[in-house]
C-alpha cells in the first residue's frame, strides 16, 4: 500500500518567542517493509540554522534554531510511503519468551536496533511491580515470546477504556495503570513495562494509522491523528503490536520512528524562551493509494 | 564511659586529660596504643596481623606524643574553629540545613613507598576508563568481541546515548578521577568504588589540608608530607588543555546552592581562579558556549561540570532537567568546548563491570589490573548467577546499574538486610536478574581514632573510607599526594557517604626526602592580571540585590529606632513623649506601609520587636537581612570569609525568641548593634572586595536603595508642613544630626534640612551623594554598544544627577520629591533590564508543548 501523509504542527505563542531550539522527528522510516518514495518538511519561520543528524535509534531528527521573535511556529511534512510487510506470525509461534530474554542479554550488539537499548526502564517508563505482575500472567514458563506478548496485548485492549480526556501527554505510567485508561501512547507504555518487568525487550513505536472514513462519507481533511504503538523483540527480530486495536502490525501502520518511549520520538519537541501561553494544533491526513485524487476534491 | 571526641567533647576533655598526662612520651604513647586491637580478620592501617605496628603510623605517633594531650586537644579544637568560622560546611542529601565540616579525627599517614604503588594502580585504573569510555562511546570493539556484555552498558542510566560518535574535545573523556580505598582481607588496596562522574571531595581534602597546615605546622614539616599546590596547578593545567583559545576561560558548572557541596564548589573555583557558573549563566550561540556576563556574551572555551552527565542538556538528555544549558552538546560535537569529565563518562560507575575489567585490562593494556576491585559477578550472565544464587547469604547484592541519584543510591542487598526489603528485593532479582551484581564486599578496613576516656586519651580502630584522586594533565596522570578519609565515629558504620556520625580526616603521604615547600609556589608563574575576568550577569544581580537588602535592613533598623526614641529619648529638639503626637504616628504609618509591621496600632515595644525581628511579615528587619543572605549564598566564591561572618551574627542578632515580648531599652540595644554589625558589613565590601565589576554592583544596590529610601523619608519627614519633631526625626534617619547642629545654630527648619539630606552632595547619606555615586558606578561600567551614545540607564541616571545639582530646596516640595523617587526607581528596574535580563529574576526557558 502508498499513502501520502501530511502532519502539520502549528504552535500559536500569547507572546512573541525570541529565541527557540527545536528537535524534528517527522520523516517515515525506512526499512522493515517500508520505503520512503518523497519526504519534505516545511519549516515557518524559516530557521535560523537546521542540521540533520541520525540519533542512536537510527531516528533522523533535524535540529533547527529560531532566533527572530515569531508568535507562530508551523511545521508541515508530506511524504509519501510504500508499505509493504509480511503478515504477523501466528501468536503461539517462534521462540519461548525465556530464551528470547537469554538471547537478549547475551547479544553483542549497541546498534540502532540492538535488544539491550530496550530492556531496562527509561524516562516515561519506569518498572513498576504492579505492571509486572499484570503482564506476568501472559507468561506461562515456555510460552512463546510472541504469544505471550500478544496475549498481553489482547488483555490490554480488553481491560482498558480509550479515553482521550482520562490522560494527557504528561499523565505518569502508573497513573494510566491505575485509571485502566488512556491513549495510544498509555497503552503503548504499559504494554512497554509490562514486557520489560519480565525481562522482554520493548520499544515504543510513533507513527501513523490507516483510518477507514464512515460508509457513504467522503475522508475528512485533518482528521486523523499520528498513533503510538509497541515493537516486541522475540529472539530474533522485532515483531509489532498495537494494544490499542488489539491487532498485529501490518500495512495498515506507518512507521516513524522506534525509541525507547514516547520521550525517544516526540515528532517535535524543544526549548523556547519567552514567557506567554503556548497553543498547539496538529493535523493529520493518511491518505490511502486508492483515496488520493478524492482528496484534491475535498481539499 | 567512653565516646569519640566530638567539637563541644573536646573542650570538656581537656581537663579529664591533664591529670594522667603528666607522663612523658613513652608513656603517654604506650597509653594510647596499649588497648589497640584491630578486630580479627579486619585489615588495619596501625597493627598487622600479627598485632605489629606498621607502616608510616609509628612515626606520626611519636611526634604527636612529644606534644601533650591538652596541646593536641588545643590544636584541633582550634581546627574546629576555624572551620566554623570559614563556613566550611556541607549539606545532607534531602536535607536543607548546612552541616558544619567534622575534622575531628587524626590523619590517615601513608608512607611514600606505598604510595607509589598504590599511585601506580590508580594511574592504570584511570587510563583503562579512558579507554573503556573511548570504545563504548566509539567502536564498541569490547562489545563486539565479547570482553563487556552489551547489557551491562545499555543498562546503565549514564550511557548517554547522544554521545555516541562524539570523539571528546581534547582527546580525553576523563581528566578527573577519583576512586573510593580501602583494604581487602589480604590488606591490599581494593577499589571499592570508581568516579568518573563529576568526583566531589577534592575541595574538602584542600580545606583539610589547609585547617591542619596551620594547626600543625610543625608536625607536617618534620614528617615530611607531600603537599598539594603542584597537583592542583597541573590539574588546573589539564581542565584548560585541549581548549581552542590560548587563554581559555574554564567554568565551573556547578549544581547550584542547594547541593550537597556547594561549598565545596565555591571554594575550589575560587582556588583555582575559576568562573563559578550554573546553567542559566551559560547559554549556547553561534554552535559555541557563552557566559552572560555584564559586558555581554563571552565565549566558555572549557567547562568543568559538577552536575550529572544526563541534566546537562534538557534538549538531547534529560528533558526534565532545570540545571543544563539546552544545546550543549552540540559544542562538544563540533569540538568548540572542552569539557571535564565529558558527559556519559559515568557509565563506567557500573557496578555491573568490575568482573570484566581485568579481562578488558589484558585486551587494552596488555597486563592485568594492578588495583583490584572486590570479587564481583554480574547475574546476567549464567555462570554469574549460578554463583550468587548458590551463595546468596554472604553476598551483598547491588544494582548493576549505579543509581542517577536520591533515595535508593544505597539499594543493596547485604547479609543484614531487613526480611520485607529482602523479599521486595528477591523478587525483583527473580523476574530480572541481569539488574543485579553480587558483591563479596568482607568488612572495610579500620584506622586509629581518638577516644576519650576517665583515664584519658587512647586511640581506637575505626572503618573508613579514603577517597583518592588523578587528575589527567597535559604531562599525563598525576596523583594528588593525599585524599578524602572518612572516618566512623562508631565501629560498624560504612562512612562511604558524608553523614552525620561520619568525620573527615587529612592525608599524608610521608615522602622520603625533605618537602621543599618554596619551591612549591614558584612552578608555575602566572601572567599577571589585574581584572578576574568578566562578571556573570547572575553574580551580578545577586550582588545587586545583595546590597539593596543590607541597606533596606538598615532604613528599617533606623526607622525602628526612631520609633523607639520617638516616645523615650529626646532626637534633636524635645518630642512630646506622646506616642498620639504627628511625627509618632508617621513613623508607625511608614513603618505598616513597609510591611514592617502588620498593624500601626499595637505597643511601642510589640511594634519595635516585629519590625525589627518579626517573622510573620515581610518588611522586618530580619527578613531583608534573610534575603541578603540568600543572594550571598550564591556569591561563596565572591565575598569575604568575614562578610559571610558578619553576616551569620547578623542573622543571630535579630533572630530573637518571638514568643517573647522584649522590653523597649533591650530592642534599642539590639536595633543599635545590629547597626553597627551592618556597618561592618559595609566597612568589608568597601575596603576589602576587589574594585573589578562586582563592588560596583553591591555598592550600586546600596546606593540606590539609600536614595530610594531618604526620598521617602523626606515625604514623610520633610513634607511642606512638617514641624521640628518631624525634621528632627529625618536628620535621626539619615544620621545628620550632628553635621546640622554644626552647620546652623538656630536649630530645624524645612528648607535647610530639605537641602541637607537631598542636595548637598557632601553629605554622604543625601540623595545627591547617592546619585553622583551611581553615576560614576555606571560610568566604569562595561558598555555593551560601542557607538558612543549613552546607554538609557546611563542617560536616566544624568538626568536625575541634573535635577538634584540644579536643584533649590524648595523645588523639592511633595509633586518634586515623589518625580525623584519614581526615576530612582525606575533606573533601578533599568539597570536590571540592562544587566541582569537573564538573572533569577528573568523568565527561564520553556519546553515546547507535546502531543502524542
Amino acid at each position: 500500500m502508498i499513502y501520502t501523509l501530511r502532519h502539520v504542527t502549528t504552535y500559536t505563542y500569547a507572546k512573541p518567542v525570541s529565541f527557540a531550539r527545536c528537535s524534528l522527528r517527522l520523516k517515515p522510516a525506512e526499512g522493515e517493509g517500508q520505503s520512503v518514495i518523497e519526504s519534505v518538511v516545511t519549516i515557518d519561520p524559516s530557521p535560523a540554522t537546521a542540521v540533520i543528524r541520525r540519533d542512536t535509534f537510527g531516528i533522523e531528527t533535524v535540529g533547527i534554531t529560531l532566533d527572530a521573535p515569531h508568535t507562530r511556529f508551523r511545521v508541515e511534512a508530506l511524504s509519501k510511503v510504500r508499505v509493504e510487510r509480511a503478515p504477523p506470525p501466528a501468536p503461539e509461534s517462534g521462540r519461548g519468551w525465556e530464551a528470547a530474554r537469554a538471547a537478549a542479554i547475551a547479544s553483542r550488539d549497541l546498534g540502532a536496533d540492538a535488544p539491550v537499548h530496550f530492556l531496562f526502564p527509561s524516562a516515561r517508563v519506569p518498572l513498576l511491580p504492579d505492571v509486572t505482575d499484570y503482564a506476568r500472567k501472559s507468561f506461562s514458563p515456555g510460552r512463546s515470546a510472541y504469544g505471550a506478548a500478544f496475549d498481553l496485548m489482547t488483555r490490554i485492549r480488553a481491560d482498558f477504556r480509550f479515553d482521550a480526556k482520562a490522560t494527557d501527554v504528561h499523565t505518569p505510567l502508573s497513573e494510566a495503570f491505575a485509571l485502566r485508561a488512556g491513549v495510544c501512547q498509555d497503552f503503548a507504555h504499559v504494554m512497554i513495562a509490562g514486557l520489560r518487568g519480565m525481562g522482554l525487550p520493548a520499544a515504543y513505536v510513533s507513527g501513523y494509522l490507516r483510518t477507514i472514513p464512515p460508509a457513504g462519507r467522503p475522508r475528512l481533511r485533518g482528521a486523523d491523528a499520528s498513533h503510538a504503538w509497541v515493537a516486541v523483540w522475540c529472539g530474533d527480530g522485532w515483531l509489532g503490536l498495537d494494544p490499542t486495536n488489539g491487532i498485529g502490525v501490518r500495512d495498515d501502520h506507518i512507521v516513524v520512528a522506534r525509541g525507547r518511549d514516547y520521550g525517544d520520538v516526540a515528532p517535535i519537541d524543544g526549548i523556547v524562551s519567552g514567557s506567554g501561553k503556548q497553543k498547539l494544533k496538529v493535523e493529520v491526513d493518511v491518505i490511502p493509494q486508492d483515496e488520493a485524487e478524492a482528496l484534491a476534491l475535498v481539499g | 564511659m567512653s565516646s569519640t571526641l566530638g567539637a563541644a567533647q573536646v573542650t570538656a576533655g581537656y581537663q579529664a586529660a591533664t591529670g594522667p598526662d603528666a607522663a612523658d612520651e613513652p608513656d603517654r604513647l604506650a597509653r594510647w596504643t596499649d588497648g589497640y586491637r584491630p578486630e580479627p580478620g579486619r585489615p588495619d592501617e596501625y597493627r598487622d596481623a600479627d598485632g605489629r605496628p606498621r607502616g608510616a603510623w609509628p612515626r606520626l605517633l611519636e611526634r604527636l606524643a612529644r606534644l601533650s594531650e591538652p596541646e593536641i586537644m588545643a590544636r584541633f579544637v582550634s581546627a574546629e574553629r576555624h572551620i566554623r568560622d570559614t563556613g566550611i560546611s556541607f549539606r545532607i542529601y534531602g536535607d536543607q540545613r548546612e552541616h558544619a565540616w567534622p575534622l575531628g579525627s587524626l590523619p590517615l599517614v601513608i608512607e611514600a613507598a606505598e604510595w607509589r604503588s598504590l599511585s601506580a594502580g590508580l594511574i592504570q585504573r584511570a587510563e583503562l576508563m579512558e579507554a573503556v569510555l573511548a570504545d563504548v562511546y566509539g567502536p564498541g570493539r569490547l562489545v563486539a568481541d565479547g570482553l563487556l556484555p552489551a547489557a551491562v552498558v545499555a543498562g546503565s542510566p549514564e550511557f548517554l546515548r547522544p554521545l555516541q560518535g562524539v570523539s571528546p574535545p581534547g582527546g580525553r573523556w576523563l581528566k578527573l578521577y577519583a576512586a573510593d580505598i580501602g583494604r581487602g582481607p589480604d590488606g591490599a588496596w581494593r577499589v571499592l568504588a570508581d568516579r568518573t562522574q563529576a568526583p566531589s571531595g577534592l575541595g574538602y581534602a584542600l580545606e583539610n589540608r589547609m585547617v591542619l597546615g596551620r594547626t600543625f605546622p610543625d608536625v607536617l614539616e618534620s614528617l615530611q608530607v607531600e603537599r598539594f599546590p603542584a597537583f592542583f596547578q597541573a590539574f588546573r593545567e589539564g581542565l584548560a588543555s585541549g581548549a581552542a583559545r590560548s587563554d581559555p576561560r574554564i567554568c565551573l558548572l556547578t549544581s547550584g546552592p542547594y547541593s550537597s557541596t556547594y561549598v565545596e564548589q565555591a571554594a575550589l573555583a575560587r582556588y583555582l581562579g575559576l568562573m563559578l557558573v550554573e546553567g542559566d549563566d551559560l547559554v549556547m550561540q553561534d554552535g559555541c558556549l557563552h557566559v552572560r556576563t555584564v559586558s555581554g556574551l563571552k565565549r566558555a572555551d572549557a567547562v568543568w561540570r559538577r552536575i550529572d552527565g544526563d541534566f546537562l542538556d534538557p534538549l538531547e538528555l534529560n528533558p526534565a532537567s532545570r540545571l543544563g544549558i539546552p544545546g550543549v552538546i552540540e559544542a562538544l560535537r563540533n569540538g568548540s568546548l572542552v569539557m571535564a569529565n565529558m558527559p556519559g563518562s559515568g557509565v563506567v560507575e557500573s557496578a555491573a563491570l568490575s568482573p570484566y575489567l581485568d579481562g578488558i585490562a589484558q585486551r587494552l593494556l596488555g597486563e592485568g589490573l594492578k588495583l583490584k576491585s572486590p570479587p564481583a559477578w554480574w547475574c546476567g550472565d549464567p555462570a554469574g548467577l549460578a554463583h550468587v544464587r548458590d551463595n546468596l547469604d554472604a553476598m551483598t547484592l547491588r544494582p548493576a546499574a549505579t543509581p542517577q541519584r536520591g533515595a535508593g543510591r544505597d539499594a543493596i542487598l547485604g547479609p543484614q538486610a531487613l526480611a520485607a526489603e529482602r523479599e521486595r528485593v528477591l523478587a525483583a532479582f527473580r523476574d530480572r536478574p541481569f539488574d543485579f551484581v553480587g558483591q563479596d564486599l568482607g568488612p572495610l578496613s579500620t584506622m586509629p581514632a581518638w577516644e576519650r576516656t576517665d583515664r584519658g586519651l587512647h586511640l581506637v580502630p575505626r572503618p573508613f573510607a579514603l577517597r583518592v584522586f588523578a587528575a589527567r594533565t597535559p604531562d599525563g596522570w598525576r596523583v594528588m599526594p593525599g585524599g578524602f578519609c572518612r572516618v566512623s565515629e562508631r565501629e560498624n558504620v560504612d562512612p562511604i557517604e558524608m553523614r552525620l556520625g561520619i568525620r573527615s580526616a587529612d592525608v599524608w603521604i610521608l615522602s622520603e626526602n625533605p618537602v621543599d615547600v618554596r619551591h612549591l609556589g614558584q612552578q608555575a608563574t602566572p601572567r599577571v592580571r589585574r581584572i578576574s575576568g568578566h562578571l556573570p550577569s547572575r553574580a551580578a544581580d545577586s550582588l545587586f540585590w545583595f546590597g539593596r537588602y543590607v541597606e533596606r535592613a538598615e532604613a528599617v533598623i533606623r526607622l525602628t529606632l526612631a520609633h523607639l526614641r520617638s516616645v523615650g529619648d529626646a532626637v534633636v529638639t524635645d518630642i512630646s513623649g506622646d506616642t498620639e503626637a504627628p511625627t509618632a504616628l508617621r513613623i508607625r504609618a511608614l513603618l505598616e506601609e513597609w510591611g514592617a509591621t502588620r498593624s500601626a496600632d499595637m505597643p511601642t515595644a510589640a511594634l519595635a520587636q516585629e519590625a525589627l525581628v518579626g517573622r510573620e511579615v515581610h518588611g522586618s528587619a530580619r527578613a531583608h537581612v534573610i534575603s541578603a543572605r540568600t543572594n550571598a549564598a550564591t556569591l561563596r566564591a565572591r565575598l569575604s570569609g568575614e562578610a559571610w561572618r558578619v553576616l551569620a551574627d547578623l542573622i543571630d542578632l535579630l533572630s530573637l525568641d518571638a514568643a517573647r515580648a522584649f522590653t523597649e531599652s533591650q530592642l534599642l540595644g539590639r536595633a543599635e548593634r545590629a547597626l553597627s554589625h551592618i556597618a561592618a558589613l559595609s566597612g568589608l565590601t568597601h575596603e576589602n572586595m576587589n574594585r573589578a565589576a562586582g563592588w560596583h554592583f553591591v555598592d550600586l544596590g546600596r546606593r540606590i536603595e539609600r536614595a530610594i529610601n531618604t526620598s521617602a523619608f523626606t515625604l514623610a519627614f520633610a513634607h511642606d508642613e512638617a514641624g521640628a519633631d518631624c525634621l528632627g526625626v529625618l536628620l535621626s534617619l539619615t544620621d545628620s544630626q550632628v553635621t546640622y547642629g554644626a552647620r546652623y545654630m538656630q536649630g530645624v527648619a524645612l528648607d535647610p534640612v530639605r537641602d541637607m539630606v537631598l542636595l548637598d552632595p557632601y553629605n554622604p547619606r543625601s540623595v545627591a551623594f547617592q546619585a553622583e555615586a551611581i553615576g560614576r558606578h555606571l560610568a566604569e561600567l562595561p558598555a555593551l554598544s560601542a557607538d558612543g551614545i549613552p546607554e538609557p540607564h546611563c542617560r536616566l541616571a544624568a538626568r536625575i544627577v541634573a535635577a538634584l545639582r540644579s536643584g533649590e530646596a524648595a523645588d523639592f516640595d511633595v509633586v518634586g520629591l515623589t518625580r525623584i523617587e519614581d526615576d530612582l526607581e525606575r533606573l533601578a528596574d533599568t539597570i536590571a533590564g540592562r544587566y541582569f535580563p537573564n538573572g533569577p529574576h528573568a523568565l527561564r526557558p520553556e519546553k515546547l508543548a507535546g502531543l502524542a
